[in-house]
């Protein structure tokens, strides 16, 4: 029963089982197997490596012959590492950047998405048309947005230091605003409607008619914030004070700045700044898998 | 009956009505942080290359004496030659890499959920890491993950990120690798569209399996292949991050972007008008591939 499921999904692909019947498809079959299989180690032996190099003594990481595997595995070198470089700070200080990138993220794009998919005021339509062509322009902004957070127009007040920088550019994400406008696009009219005429507000309809409908988009939105922001570096590191700096921050400081850092205790805590992002996607995959495709062609 | 709903509705289009206003009222929040974060930077942005700034404050406007300066530096024409070698190493490298690997996927029995998985993996290492990562893996002597190889080989160790002539190709790779995953997705996502029969059609008219690549599978993702490839070469442009964190640009300017050439201008040499006057000239570079962009994108997702 399994095989004729998976034969009837095989179907989908260039070759199908008859195909697979003689040698040269065989053979071609095989070689494609191979590729992907060098292509796997090449994304995994990297951060293997890494992993265990952490564990390394500083003269095994030069030891002639080199080797791969450390001598042993002492797992006390991880609370070491974090008691000196005061790794629970960051870890804090990334945090907090992620939520408020969060609620930014989701409150404000999710609400431009819901008016431009579903309330549609008149003249949206150019709104639309400026945060579209503003997806994609160069970058050419580095230099005065930060001038702009140095001097917030009209109120004069210095936002460099802190986080809101960072979480108001979460808020302005284009991609996801289409994100969710086009999943919002897929809502049926006649529940706002009728949300309408029993005199809910456009606000109100969103929070208890639309988000409680929109669990995939607002999950996929959410973890893509959630990794986003735990790597983010350039702006954090432009603009957050050094009692605020984030994990990113922190690993491109040790390798520049004036902390000195052995390169097998700076591989612990490479180790140690990814395990996170990646238990999220372990635990979240099929969703991440859903979203990629969900944002699909339209990019 | 119906005609005469549609009618009122087309009516009640014509005023301002409540939906209008409060719709309005809940954009204006993104329309101020768009206006402060997007739209505002790119015209003061434009607007004070053409001044002299004394550190972020503008003084006083000078013409062109901004982009004189920058285009007449010795190391401008490097730094633009480079820039565009990174985007043809990208092309080079990265845009076929994700295509191959969803179009083996896509073929593949068993195991596909694991390939998918572990090509994702390098894209959700924070960037950061992946930089260092790979600086690891190119480290000069005999403490890298590539010399460790050569000796096994039985080869001297490489100078890798300290060549000048392999420097770029080298940052290209970190890039494809931390990249390639989430293209792939979605290109998988597009090879599920197509129609199977069509497949099979051309399995009747005699075409082999290139044939069926060549005239049910380019034919169908053409269009989305070369939006990821505009896409790449406007986002490989502005390419910062990986030479300052990889190399800072060197060995001796050999890696240096336009992109961090702009950052350096602002934040290390303290002349921010050059740096306003790098970002202008890159945007007008860019402008006209955005503009292709989306005429295409436009014609493909219809």
């Amino acid at each position: 029963m399994r095989i004729k499921s998976k034969k009837s999904q095989r179907e989908y692909g260039l070759l199908n089982s008859s195909d697979l019947k003689t040698a040269k498809y065989k053979l071609l079959y095989g070689i494609m197997y191979a590729i992907m299989i060098i292509i796997a180690l090449v994304c995994l032996v990297p951060v293997i490596w890494v992993a265990l190099s952490g564990f390394k003594e500083t003269k095994e990481m030069y030891a002639i012959p080199p080797t791969f595997f450390p001598k042993s595995i002492d797992l006390s070198k991880i609370p070491e590492i974090i008691s000196k470089i005061n790794f629970g700070k960051y870890i804090f200080n990334t945090f907090n950047l992620i939520i408020g990138c969060l609620a930014f993220d989701i409150f404000l794009n999710g609400i431009a998405g819901y008016v431009l998919s579903r309330v549609k005021p008149k003249g949206s339509v150019v709104l639309e048309t400026l945060i579209f062509w503003s997806m994609m322009l160069p970058g050419i902004s580095m230099v005065p947005l930060y001038m702009s957070f140095a001097d917030v127009p009209i109120l004069h007040v210095n936002l460099l230091g802190g986080y809101l920088p960072l979480w108001m550019m979460a808020g302005t994400n284009a991609f996801n605003i289409f994100l969710f406008r086009n999943f919002f696009n897929g809502i049926s009219m006649s529940y706002i409607e009728a949300a309408r005429l029993d005199g809910c507000s456009e606000l109100s309809a969103f929070f208890r008619i639309i988000l409680p409908l929109s669990k995939p988009i607002v999950a996929v939105v959410a973890i893509f914030s959630i990794i986003g922001s735990w790597g983010n570096f350039l702006w954090p590191y432009l603009v957050l004070d050094k009692g605020n700096r984030t994990i990113s921050v922190l690993l491109y400081e040790l390798t520049t700045g004036t902390t000195v850092l052995k390169n097998n205790e700076l591989m612990l805590l490479l180790m140690l700044a990814a395990i996170p992002p990646i238990i999220v996607y372990i635990i979240f995959s099929r969703q991440i898998n859903g979203g990629v495709d969900m944002s699909g062609i339209k990019g | 009956m119906k005609q005469r709903k549609k009618y009122s509705l087309q009516k009640r289009r014509l005023s301002l009505g409540g939906k209008d206003i409060s719709g309005w009222i809940l954009v204006i929040p993104t329309i101020l942080l768009f206006l402060f974060i997007v739209w505002r930077p790119i015209y003061i942005g434009m607007k004070y290359s053409f001044y002299s700034l004394k550190g972020f404050t503008p003084v006083e406007f000078v013409g062109l004496k901004n982009f004189k300066d920058v285009l007449t530096d010795t190391n401008f024409m490097q730094t633009l030659k480079n820039t565009l070698l990174y985007v043809f190493w990208s092309l080079i490298v990265g845009l076929p890499l994700p295509f191959i690997c969803a179009v083996i996927v896509n073929e593949l029995w068993v195991g596909r959920t694991i390939f998918k998985t572990l090509s994702y993996l390098p894209c959700v290492i924070p960037a950061m890491a992946v930089y260092l990562i790979w600086k690891m893996i190119y480290l000069e002597g005999d403490g890298g993950l590539l010399n460790m190889l050569l000796y096994y080989l039985g080869q001297e160790p490489a100078k890798w990120l300290a060549n000048k002539n392999i420097v770029i190709l080298l940052i290209i790779i970190t890039m494809s690798w931390s990249g390639f995953g989430s293209t792939m997705i979605m290109y998988l996502a597009s090879l599920q569209g197509i129609n199977r029969e069509l497949y099979e059609a051309a399995r009747i008219d005699g075409a082999g399996f290139w044939g069926r690549i060549r005239y049910v599978l380019f034919p169908h993702m053409r269009g989305i292949v070369l939006l990821m490839a505009i896409r790449q070469i406007i986002s490989v442009f502005q390419i910062t991050e990986q030479p300052m964190t990889m190399t800072g640009g060197g060995p001796n300017g050999a890696s240096m972007s336009l992109g961090l050439q702009m950052y350096n201008y602002a934040f290390k040499f303290g002349q921010t008008d050059r740096s306003l006057a790098v970002g202008v000239i890159m945007f007008v570079i860019l402008i006209g591939l955005t503009v292709v962009y989306f005429k295409l994108d436009k014609k493909y997702s219809d």
